[in-house]
């Protein structure tokens, strides 16, 4: 008896908190299936549900053209952060080098400058490149940052230096002694990284704004801002492009939950 | 938000280093066009899906279909963030040939984005173009006597009236209210007997009000400047923001998120809602099988004439090029002519600039007598007054600040009067010190 208030107890409120997580997302689904004069409704299930709102949606913006460039662009930006922070934590855990504190140092005070301040002279050189309107020009200002540096480099900081030294030892060089023996033992905070920064990179807004001129080549935020003027919000078809942008996301969680969760909390990122 | 700022600031910076540096000489804008030439437009209504987007991809298509040798490049960009967009690409090397700005920017497109006056760039032909305009058509885009900005999708305020909440209350929606007495009278009434809420002005918040705001206090007599002198928290104008202060004392305010006003109004929990005309198709929509919709002029303070002034955007030429620039000015005159504004007017929901369409049967004649909704609106173009933008390098604060003063005084507990002299006291400090 005892055992079960206990759980109920321990059930009742995770049960009323997973209800207050899904309960946004379920609203968003259900305003998505709602017509114009039924938006403000305050009914759980639309009285007349249609997919007009997708409908339009997918009419009035190039929506699965601008999925696949955020789903390119934000697998380029985790997958370059995700390189570029490994060989920079590497070459600062395991090389010896005059000013290696300082570089580090330089690298962490770089998180600090805001965008704004590198984001002309980047538009500017991103132009002179003709880097406007292209993929690789929303990837290439984020390809490194500072962020993923600090993160494997702690990482890296407690991964055992007898597993290095022995595969020096056994005349590995420093790419296959990365590639063999640091990158598998980091899959975790690899995984984890590689996630964050994805959601980071799906949810830009401000660089694509400025780098892209049409819409066909711009990314999902910008989409969505489409339904958001200052006439008015279109609620119905803000919530369908909004479902629609989340589900890519939703089937990668959904595919790999095990592996982020695990990454997550053996990382240590929160 | 401060995210925004940073970003207008240092866009604006590296613009003014930019604009120091080019050479100061203008160039003939090009008499005809003899070859292929490409221009780009920089439109916000080409950041909004729906009928704004396609309206104006149907105007550029019509006008290349016309002018066979001129390529037009749209360039979309939100409204808060077209001006940014202008200025990245003026730093970037990439001139914008021809931009759709708010009002607001009317004086920093003149004076510092090199936007060209239509008078030296195309002489004559602006007055032969202007013919049938309303006669403070040009006004809307002139800084110190010329013509810098032509007034493209633009709206004055309306009253969009809930005419069921008005029956509900015992009102008769056959007669609007006319005073802001009667505004006042109507919104405790629709309050007190209905339970929902009476009046709202889209004039604070987040969504761009300022015309509404300005419409009122000109309206009252007062202005907001006059010179570079700041002037909002003088009697008539601060007229205007006690008598909304009254309003919420009295409870025919509505008591709402300033975010939220539009969805309020098209729920069906909102009885008056004063804003601009271009929201009516969508508010049309929500009221379809929910309520009544009715529109109304602006209400006026006693038997002064009302003043009300312009939402919305003009267009600006920017190009260098004398070839481009004649381009741009085609493009200008297509944009802004009898056939363009009759279709942003019966698309978009826009006011006409030019009021001879308004009973041409070739127009917009048919459309106006299915659409009596916008004849308040029309009526009201004849005592159209120009929204006033501010002058110097810091226009945005200045007007920020006195949009914050003024939702302060009507919706905080302090004296609307002493909130709005403390404003205009920091705000003018602000202000260019000349003139």
């Amino acid at each position: 008896m005892k055992a079960d208030a206990r759980r109920l107890s321990v059930h009742v409120p995770m049960i009323v908190l997973s209800l207050l997580a899904v309960f946004p997302v379920w609203w968003m689904v259900v305003t998505s299936l709602k017509p114009e004069n039924e938006i403000f409704s305050t009914r759980l299930w639309p009285a007349s549900p249609s997919l007009e709102n997708y409908a339009y949606v997918l009419d009035a913006i190039p929506m699965i053209r601008i999925l696949w460039n955020t789903f390119a662009m934000a697998a380029a930006t985790a997958t370059a952060q995700v390189l570029t922070g490994l060989c920079a934590a590497y070459a600062l855990t395991r090389w010896r080098f005059r000013g290696a504190s300082v570089a580090q140092g330089l690298i962490a005070l770089s998180w600090l400058v805001p965008f704004q301040l590198t984001m002309i002279p980047n538009y500017v050189l991103a132009t002179q490149l003709g880097l406007l309107n292209t993929i690789a020009g929303l990837v290439i200002p984020n390809a490194a940052a500072a962020f993923a540096v600090l993160v494997l480099t702690n990482a890296m900081r407690s991964f055992p230096k007898d597993l290095i030294d022995a595969a020096r030892m056994d005349g590995a060089g420093h790419f296959r002694v990365l590639c063999e023996v640091v990158v598998p033992n980091l899959r975790a905070p690899l995984a984890s990284l590689g996630v964050l920064v994805f959601i980071s990179a799906w949810n830009e807004y401000f660089w694509p704004l400025l780098l892209t001129r049409r819409i066909e080549d711009t990314v999902v935020q910008i989409g969505l801002q489409m339904f958001m003027t200052q006439e008015g919000n279109q609620w119905g078809a803000l919530m369908a492009a909004a479902t629609l942008a989340s589900l890519p996301i939703l089937l990668l969680y959904l595919v790999l939950h095990r592996q982020i969760i695990e990454s997550f909390m053996r990382s240590g990122i929160r | 938000m401060l995210r925004r700022l940073c970003m207008t600031r240092s866009l604006s910076a590296a613009l003014a280093a930019t604009m120091l540096a080019a050479p100061a000489a203008r160039a003939e804008m090009a008499a005809t066009i003899t070859e292929p030439v490409t221009i780009t437009f920089y439109s916000y209504n080409l950041a909004s899906a729906g009928l704004g987007k396609e309206t104006t991809e149907g105007l550029i298509a019509d006008f290349m279909a016309a002018n066979p040798l001129i390529t037009v490049e749209p360039v979309a960009a939100p409204s808060n963030e077209i001006l940014s967009r202008v200025q990245a690409d003026i730093v970037a090397g990439q001139q914008p040939d021809v931009a759709q700005l708010v009002f607001r920017d009317l004086i920093y497109a003149a004076k510092d984005l090199g936007a060209q006056p239509f008078e030296d760039l195309a002489g004559d032909e602006l007055a032969v173009h202007a013919e049938g305009m309303v006669p403070n058509g040009l006004a809307l885009g002139r800084v110190d006597g010329k013509t810098y900005g032509l007034a493209y999708t633009f709206s004055t305020p309306v009253m969009f009236i809930n005419a069921d909440l008005f029956r509900a209350a015992g009102l008769d929606p056959d007669q609007p209210p006319r005073t802001w007495a009667e505004v006042k009278a109507a919104g405790i009434a629709i309050h007190e007997k209905t339970g929902k809420h009476g009046f709202f002005p889209g004039a604070f918040g987040p969504i761009d009000g300022t015309f509404v705001y300005q419409s009122l206090v000109m309206s009252n007599g007062g202005k907001v400047r006059e010179g570079n002198k700041l002037t909002y928290a003088e009697p008539a104008a601060a007229g205007a923001v006690t008598m909304l202060r009254d309003l919420r004392d009295s409870g025919a305010y509505a008591d709402i998120d300033v975010a939220a006003h539009m969805d309020t109004f098209a729920s069906g929990d909102l009885g008056m809602f004063l804003f601009t005309s271009a929201i009516q198709s969508r508010m049309q929509k929500a009221a379809e099988g929910n309520f009544e919709l009715r529109v109304a002029a602006m209400p006026s303070f006693g038997d002064k004439p009302t003043a009300p002034t312009n939402s919305g955007s003009a267009l600006f030429v920017l190009s260098q090029d004398p070839v481009k620039q004649r381009a741009a000015w085609e493009l200008t005159k297509f944009l802004t002519s009898k056939y363009a504004y009759t279709q942003i007017t019966s698309k978009i929901g826009y006011l006409p600039l030019r009021l001879d369409i308004v009973d041409d049967p070739q127009y917009l004649k048919d459309w106006v007598e299915a659409n009596p909704m916008i004849l308040p609106n029309l009526e009201q173009l004849t005592r159209l007054t120009p929204n006033v933008a501010f002058p110097g390098p810091n226009y945005r604060q200045v007007e920020s600040m006195m949009k914050d003063a003024a939702a302060e005084a009507v919706l905080g507990s302090g004296d609307p009067v002493a909130v709005l002299k403390a404003a205009q006291e920091r705000g003018q400090a602000l202000m260019p010190a000349d003139g």
